[in-house]
């Protein structure tokens, strides 16, 4: 062979030999990760009590940077940018973010005891009909509403998800449901709520619908989960 | 005749060490290109024990078919048809028809060297 032949072979040996590595080292990778779990429950447990440590460090970390976060936030109301910031507030309680208190009232949907005692099945309270009361509540110039401490806003939804009543994909206590409604004129939102048929057809449903005389003082939590902005977008300049 | 066989430790050794790992995706096609390489390694040391050993048709051989291999078997991907399967028998048929002559030619000439050592 000559020798500029051998050296063509050469480099298409090391070339070969090359590429043979490579695949060796690309199919010997998974068996690695997919081996199988066989951890018995006790190294199981301290596994779980390594991560629960991870956890609690995490959660020290949140609660650190949060600090932080609202010094910000003093700094910020201070400043220049204190109307920026007083808008923003508006905003979020105008969304429901914050918690709110005023007059209103507070009425109560329970299972009717006696048909309990008679053995009759308590269903869940129906998606529809409860739709059905908040709206009619707004209609009857309710500013803020909160089921069972949970904030309604524009956004919430209020369905049926097996067989169980949800609000925004919280269930909602089969046993007594608690509405607390704030509104300018509460005496007037509760003269209109009392002579309401929604009430009636909670009754059909072996509901007892229950409403407090307006009280000077109902206080509404705010928004507990995080808004899902879909079809807005900033402006590009 | 052992500097091919160095180069090949030299290139399994620098894939090794380097570490070079591809997607597990693409690893059909490297296989195939490997399968092909070899092919033309072998058909090449066989051509040279025949003395019918070209150089420009051993390299451009070695690129053509493993770009031939590894296009066969995305064309195959792509149709559904598993096509890569032809290249493993065309390529497995020859290296074994390869290994074959180059094992007759080694006997002959072993025969011929064992002969002659008896004829002195």
């Amino acid at each position: 062979m000559k020798k500029r032949n051998k050296i063509a072979f050469t480099l298409i040996a090391v070339i070969v030999g090359f590429m043979v590595a490579i695949q060796f080292n690309t199919i010997k990778e998974p068996s690695i990760k997919q081996v199988k779990d066989t951890r018995d429950s006790y190294e199981l447990r301290s596994g779980i009590l390594k991560e629960q440590k991870v956890q609690t460090e995490l959660v020290k970390e949140i609660r650190n940077l949060e600090e932080k976060l609202a010094q910000y936030e003093t700094t910020i109301s201070q400043s220049k940018e204190q109307v920026l910031s007083e808008t923003l507030e508006e905003l979020r309680s105008n969304a429901g973010m914050t918690s709110v208190s005023g007059k209103g009232i507070i009425i109560t949907i329970k299972p009717i005891e006696e048909n309990i005692l008679l053995g009759e099945n308590v269903q869940n309270v129906s998606p529809d009909l409860l739709k059905r009361l908040l709206n009619e509540l707004y209609q009857y110039d309710a500013k803020e509403i909160a089921v069972n401490g949970q904030r309604i806003i524009t956004t919430s939804v209020i369905r049926d998800i097996n067989g169980q009543t949800k609000i925004d994909g919280k269930s909602i206590s089969r046993d007594s449901i608690e509405i607390r409604v704030l509104a300018e004129n509460a005496q007037k939102l509760k003269e209109r709520i009392q002579v309401s048929e929604t009430i009636d057809n909670f009754y059909v449903d072996n509901y007892e619908v229950t409403i407090t005389n307006p009280l000077d003082i109902v206080t509404l939590p705010p928004y507990q989960n995080s808004l899902k902005i879909q079809y807005m977008e900033p402006i590009d300049e | 005749m052992w500097l091919p066989i160095f180069g090949l430790l030299i290139g399994i050794a620098l894939g090794l060490l380097t570490d070079i790992k591809i997607s597990s995706e693409y690893a059909n096609y490297l296989s195939i290109a490997i399968l092909a390489a070899l092919d033309t390694l072998v058909g090449g040391i066989r051509a040279h024990l025949q003395n019918i050993y070209d150089e420009k048709v051993f390299v451009t051989g070695f690129f053509f078919n493993i770009i031939l291999a590894a296009s066969l078997a995305f064309l195959g991907v792509h149709l559904g048809v598993d096509l890569y399967l032809a290249a493993v028998f065309a390529f497995g048929v020859r290296l074994f028809q390869n290994i074959a002559v180059i094992r007759r030619i080694i006997l002959t000439k072993w025969s011929l060297f064992k002969e002659k050592a008896e004829k002195n």
